[in-house]
């Protein structure tokens, strides 16, 4: 039984492996059936990013957002519950953060108390952005996935009349936030490259989450709603407040992505559309399977395979969005519970046979 | 003068109804099949971006309405494989598939064209005919609101009538209905629940197609990247409000219409657009919150009252009163014609 198990878990490791690979190799044969000289794109798609301080500092400035949505989808995945609006709580969390910035930037509030509360206020933004389809679903049974898909265009428009009504610096030439000051800035970490502080809360965040899956009583709990509901009600577990507040908690760092993200990387805050990292953020936790120590990890991959692209954009004319073909796929592959799983079948059904055989021997 | 002014609003909350009510109808094929159609934005761009290219290949706008078609077929048809065949999970094949297209359709423009964001300047592609109706012309309000519309407006409200008398009426619509309330039980009387599941990812795409040729061949004339813009998202919406109902998802789309027109007419004076804008998201949130509350309770009506009427009956009622609130709300199959007013009343 143990053994099954094993096959099982490593099997699920190579799956997705594989279905990086594939993906990736589909992106090459793409790539150099397109352009004048392959070798050249080709050679700096994949080595690219490592050729330089910078762009393996783009890589770690990149992974951070990711890191932060890639958290709040593992609590939302591990739950099964699809609330998506940690895509919107991205922006409210940044476009928050940037008004308690603007509101404290020439008041006598130290730096540092600054930036805490910015991230607290984003984090505080989040929550509530998930908890509003959360509640919705668990009180009054309205569709999560579509209620919060709603959520992420209303707090879009929110966040943009706020940009344009409130904190809009006349002055500027395109539609822009006051500027944000020097004091909130996240501190540089590695000179010459864009990573900021952000990248060490990330980490820490992921330590904490880690703690909370695996070593908390809630994480439990919150494990053993999302195999199986009936059963968790059965032993005693309160069902609904364990999904609606994991799904809060989630949001409370896709908030926190948001502002980390505004102040570590712009002097406005200037974000009229939805970022993307709530949907990347699914992605990752889909690639980590629901293991938030993993999150890192898939977010590297993600934000590698991202700046390999962007390189790619600027050296030639090919589009970068060419790499969410890549994601597709990957996604797919790893979703699609029959890739490979006749491989994993005969593994498991020879190592079967051969447990019997050496019982057998023994007897 | 008023009148006009009415009529030429009119007109537009049609023209911009259009492409939701397409979406709308493309989520509801699947809600009654029991499915949930993220994808619509995909068949969308899809079918908005085949449909110019051989538009303008050819120089045949028919043939290019029908590329668009085809491509939306395929995008369906897509997700059936990788959620049917593949066992992929339904959502995250659906998200998938959207991240590959938004990027995906951009990366084939450029492949095509050499454009990064636009088939305005590379494509000649025309504009899918407006119908002029002259005895209308005379007719105040009416008129002005009817009178040459695209073709695919008029289609648009015709295909929603024909999907209604599809699925109420013809034998495959019935086959899909049972696929939706109950997979195992269409199953052993005989109804194969895959390819049911094809045919309503095929039906769901064709119609996304449209609406997405509608979008670059009829609204506007070019292909611009992501120019479908979360409308296969308010379709989805459009059609969760009244539980898959053709004409009612019909009408929730033209809610959206009207609120969009209203957006337009507001961004030419001083008004704060984004709120405006954010109405009709937040008045669909408060409108599925308030229909999930009343169908739980006319459903919980039901049972109570079954149990009064079995009360002399022992056995019944414990099995009556042992279901969970979880399988109420999957068993809330729910009055679809009083969700359909009560969205459209908004």
């Amino acid at each position: 039984m143990n053994k099954t198990k094993r096959i099982e878990n490593t099997f699920d490791v190579v799956r997705i492996l594989i279905a990086i690979l594939l993906a990736y190799l589909i992106a090459l044969i793409i790539l150099a059936l397109i352009s004048d000289d392959p070798w050249n794109v080709i050679s700096l798609f994949i080595i690219g990013p490592f050729n330089s301080k910078k762009h393996v500092g783009d890589i770690f400035t990149l992974m951070i957002p990711l890191v932060f949505t890639g958290l709040c989808m593992c609590f939302v995945y591990a739950i099964n519950k699809f609330n998506l609006a940690g895509e919107g709580a991205v922006n409210l969390g940044g476009c928050l953060a940037a008004c308690v910035a603007i509101a404290l930037r020439d008041t006598a509030v130290p730096g540092w108390i600054a930036i805490i509360l910015c991230i607290i206020v984003g984090a505080l933004a989040g929550m509530l952005s998930t908890a509003i389809p959360a509640i919705a679903d668990q009180v009054f049974h309205a569709d999560v996935c579509v209620i919060s898909l709603m959520l992420n265009y209303i707090l879009l428009y929110f966040t943009t009349y706020i940009l344009k009504n409130v904190i809009k610096d006349q002055g500027a030439s395109v539609t822009a936030s006051y500027k944000l000051g020097r004091k909130v800035k996240l501190a540089n970490l590695i000179p010459g490259t864009q990573i900021h502080i952000g990248l060490l809360i990330a980490l820490a965040c992921v330590v904490f989450v880690a703690i909370l899956f695996y070593k908390m009583p809630f994480g439990y709990k919150m494990r053993a709603v999302g195999v199986n509901p009936s059963f968790a009600r059965y032993i005693g577990i309160p069902v609904g407040s364990t999904i609606i507040l994991s799904q809060v908690i989630g949001g409370a760092f896709a908030g926190m992505g948001g502002s980390v993200q505004i102040l570590g990387m712009f002097p406005r805050y200037k974000w009229e559309s939805l970022t993307g990292y709530g949907f990347d953020g699914l992605m990752i936790a889909v690639l980590a399977r629901k293991n938030p120590v993993l999150v890192p990890l898939s977010a590297f991959l993600i934000a590698y395979i991202r700046t390999g692209a962007s390189l790619v954009a600027t050296k030639t004319q090919i589009p970068p969005e060419f790499v969410s073909i890549i994601q597709g796929i990957i996604i797919v592959l790893v979703a699609a519970e029959m890739f490979l799983s006749g491989w994993k079948k005969r593994l498991i059904f020879s190592a079967a046979k051969k447990s019997l055989k050496e019982k057998e021997a023994k007897a | 003068m008023s009148a006009l002014r009415i009529g030429s609003f009119l007109y537009s909350v049609l023209r911009l109804s259009t492409p939701l009510i397409f979406a709308a109808l493309s989520a509801a094929i699947c809600e009654k099949a029991g499915l949930f159609n993220m994808a619509a934005e995909s068949m969308m761009l899809w079918g908005a971006l085949i449909g110019v290219m051989v538009n303008g290949w050819t120089g045949s706008v028919w043939l290019g309405f029908l590329g668009g078609c085809c491509a939306g077929v395929v995008t369906g048809l897509l997700i059936a494989l990788a959620t049917v065949k593949g066992k992929a999970d339904l959502m995250l094949a659906q998200i998938a598939i959207n991240l590959a297209s938004s990027g995906g359709t951009i990366f084939m423009l450029y492949v095509v064209t050499g454009d990064k964001s636009t088939s305005a300047m590379t494509i000649k592609s025309q504009s899918l005919p407006k119908i002029a109706l002259p005895f209308l012309k005379n007719v105040p309000v009416i008129g002005r609101m009817l009178n040459n519309q695209n073709l695919l407006t008029y289609g648009a409200i015709l295909a929603a009538i024909l999907l209604m008398i599809f699925i109420k009426r013809s034998r495959t619509g019935v086959h899909i209905r049972a696929v939706g309330e109950n997979p195992n039980a269409a199953e052993s009387v005989g109804i194969s629940v895959s390819k049911t599941y094809f045919l309503t990812w095929a039906i769901s795409g064709l119609l996304g197609g449209i609406g997405g040729v509608f979008m670059s061949m009829g609204y506007t004339s070019a292909f611009t990247k992501n120019m479908v813009a979360g409308r296969g998202y308010i379709g989805l919406c459009a059609s969760s409000m009244v539980r898959g109902n053709p004409i009612g998802a019909m009408l929730c789309a033209m809610v959206f219409g009207v609120s969009d027109a209203i957006a337009n007419q507001l961004q030419l004076t001083n008004a704060p657009v984004d709120l405006v804008m954010m109405l009709p998201y937040a008045v669909t949130i408060i409108v599925l919150i308030i229909i999930s509350v009343i169908k739980i309770r006319t459903h919980v009506r039901k049972i109570k009252n079954k149990a009064s009427q079995v009360k002399d009956q022992p056995g019944i009622l414990p099995a009556g009163l042992s279901l969970s609130l979880d399988s109420l709300y999957g068993i809330a199959s729910g009055p679809c014609s009083a969700a359909a007013a009560g969205g459209s009343s908004v």
